[in-house]
């Protein structure tokens, strides 16, 4: 535990929250590309990323769920959509999985409507894509509305969730692009607009580690992630495999495994970008008179004596 | 209506964590769970440096962070302005663990032990595992709740009987003859985090 953070960041939400996020993101990421590709009129590709859209979604709902400490009152969750970025986001995503179920059953699989009726796809899409927007937005006005973590409440925090869930939802239709065999010449047209979307993303990443350091109360959450503990996850997660590799791989044309393999680390990058940014979300410390106070013992870290048995 | 409130003298607290013991005993949370506890600070430069104690708790703030990002209603403030828990609704997101500004809230899985693990239960662990079940739970937040059960017998929250210096003043702070009231205005308390614009009901009187 680095001793700066210590007593003061946050221990609760730990991968189950970051695989939430980052499959929300992705989720409707590749959703957003379906609905791109099918008004470029590529149908294949418009299936996978509206077929990848909400089951992902889904399965992220699941972590969420899992992480709930009482799951019986999961009902409750968008009582107050009013003050609450859970119970809007709740509505929100909702909302968008049912839109991706219908496109889904109605013009894929099983295909009641396969075929017929352009203008309602297009229409029923591009109302998905606007719940798609929702969800990945949402995910950083989640954390940002998390006033009392600075790190985490800011505007540019949104922004960069943005630019990642669809960077990292381009990578995902890229994946089971290459696996099912679509048309190279489509794929190699997503991954340069991938190219467009990890220039921003970095530049956008850039700029919020740049605003967060250089303000004092998320300054030791800049300084986790730069070159404490969380550094190795960081610059060799998202720096390298979130956005270096696929660069890279995409700016050179590559298809095939190469593309795989750029993807699964593109995808991973967009994973460890979540775990960072929640590893990093550190309070600051109360101070009065003077004084900085900071608690002494770690109140939420087991002591070893406590729960275990001596050794004998 | 009552409007419940509480002044630190921090001229007075010694940091000896008799409060923190206090509230463990009168709420019998589990281990790692500290709705009352002291964070220490220090200022200066060698050889004049200052030591100082900080009791907190729940500040039961007029404009709680945590009850504005409770998605299901669970948290709120009742009618003496006490920021209470409903944990048959709390769903358990943590979220609100996240809108506090000042940590107060906790939460934990399951019910712990302070003994090593795989021993039998004594009565009085038996007993204190069904009065945190019953009055906190697990897998919901938890939190100070200016001792509610203390106050409906009469008694003051236990960290402030508890205290050896008599630091800690409890009162209403709607009356403006209460102690509390009148040690706010004469002695200028202020709270922290004021910035956070959480309006706490728990005031500190500066320490020299």
């Amino acid at each position: 535990m680095n001793s700066k953070l210590f007593g003061l960041v946050q221990t609760e939400w730990r991968w189950l929250i970051a695989i939430y996020l980052f499959l929300a993101g992705a989720g409707s990421g590749a959703h957003i590309t379906g609905v791109y590709a099918d008004f470029l009129g590529w149908s294949k590709v418009a299936a996978i990323g509206v077929c990848l859209g909400w089951p992902c979604v889904l399965i992220g709902c699941m972590c969420l769920l899992g992480d709930l400490g009482q799951i019986k009152n999961a009902w409750r969750v968008a009582r107050k959509p009013d003050t609450s970025w859970i119970a809007r986001g709740t509505i929100i995503i909702s909302i968008f999985m049912i839109i991706g179920f219908v496109h889904t059953v109605l013009w894929i699989w099983p295909g009641i409507m396969a075929g017929t009726d352009d203008g309602a796809r297009h229409f029923l899409g591009a109302l998905g894509a606007f719940f798609a927007f929702g969800t990945m937005v949402y995910t950083g006005l989640l954390l940002g509305d998390a006033i009392p973590i600075p790190f985490w409440s800011t505007v540019l925090l949104p922004i960069l969730f943005f630019v990642s869930a669809l960077s990292t939802g381009i990578m995902a239709v890229v994946l089971a692009g290459v696996i099912t065999g679509v048309d190279q010449e489509q794929l190699l047209g997503l991954g340069r607009v991938d190219i467009l979307v990890i220039v921003v993303e970095g530049l956008v990443l850039a700029a919020y580690l740049h605003g967060s350091y250089r303000l004092p109360n998320s300054r030791m959450s800049a300084e986790h992630l730069l070159r404490g503990e969380a550094a190795g996850m960081f610059w060799g997660g998202v720096g390298v495999c979130g956005l270096l590799i696929p660069l890279v791989f995409e700016a050179l044309g590559v298809h095939g495994v190469g593309a795989v393999a750029a993807s699964i680390l593109g995808l991973i990058g967009g994973l460890c970008l979540r775990y960072v940014v929640l590893a990093g979300g550190a309070m600051y410390p109360m101070s009065a008179a003077g004084f900085e106070f900071r608690p002494v013992c770690r109140p939420k870290d087991p002591m070893p004596a406590i729960g275990k048995l001596p050794p004998s | 209506m009552a409007r419940y409130g509480m002044v630190i003298d921090l001229k007075r607290c010694y940091g000896c964590y008799a409060c923190m013991l206090a509230c463990k005993v009168a709420n019998h949370t589990p281990p790692n769970v500290f709705w009352s506890r002291i964070l220490k600070g220090e200022s200066g430069t060698f050889p004049n440096v200052v030591r100082q104690a900080l009791p907190v708790l729940c500040f039961h703030c007029e404009s709680p962070g945590c009850v504005k990002v409770c998605p299901t209603k669970a948290t709120y403030a009742n009618e003496d302005g006490v920021v209470v828990i409903d944990k048959n609704v709390c769903v358990g997101c943590k979220y609100c663990l996240m809108g506090c500004p000042y940590g107060a809230r906790y939460t934990v899985k399951e019910w712990k032990s302070y003994f090593p693990e795989g021993l039998p239960l004594s009565e009085f662990e038996q007993f204190q595992k069904n009065a945190w079940e019953e009055k906190s739970g697990c897998g919901v937040a938890t939190k100070c709740d200016f001792c509610t059960a203390r106050r409906k017998e009469g008694k003051e929250p236990a960290c402030v009987a508890a205290c050896p210096a008599n630091a800690r003043i409890f009162g209403d702070l709607d009356d403006p003859n209460s102690e509390a009231s009148l040690r706010i205005k004469r002695d200028r308390g202020f709270v922290l985090k004021p910035e956070q614009g959480t309006n706490p009901k728990v005031y500190y009187l500066a320490p020299r």
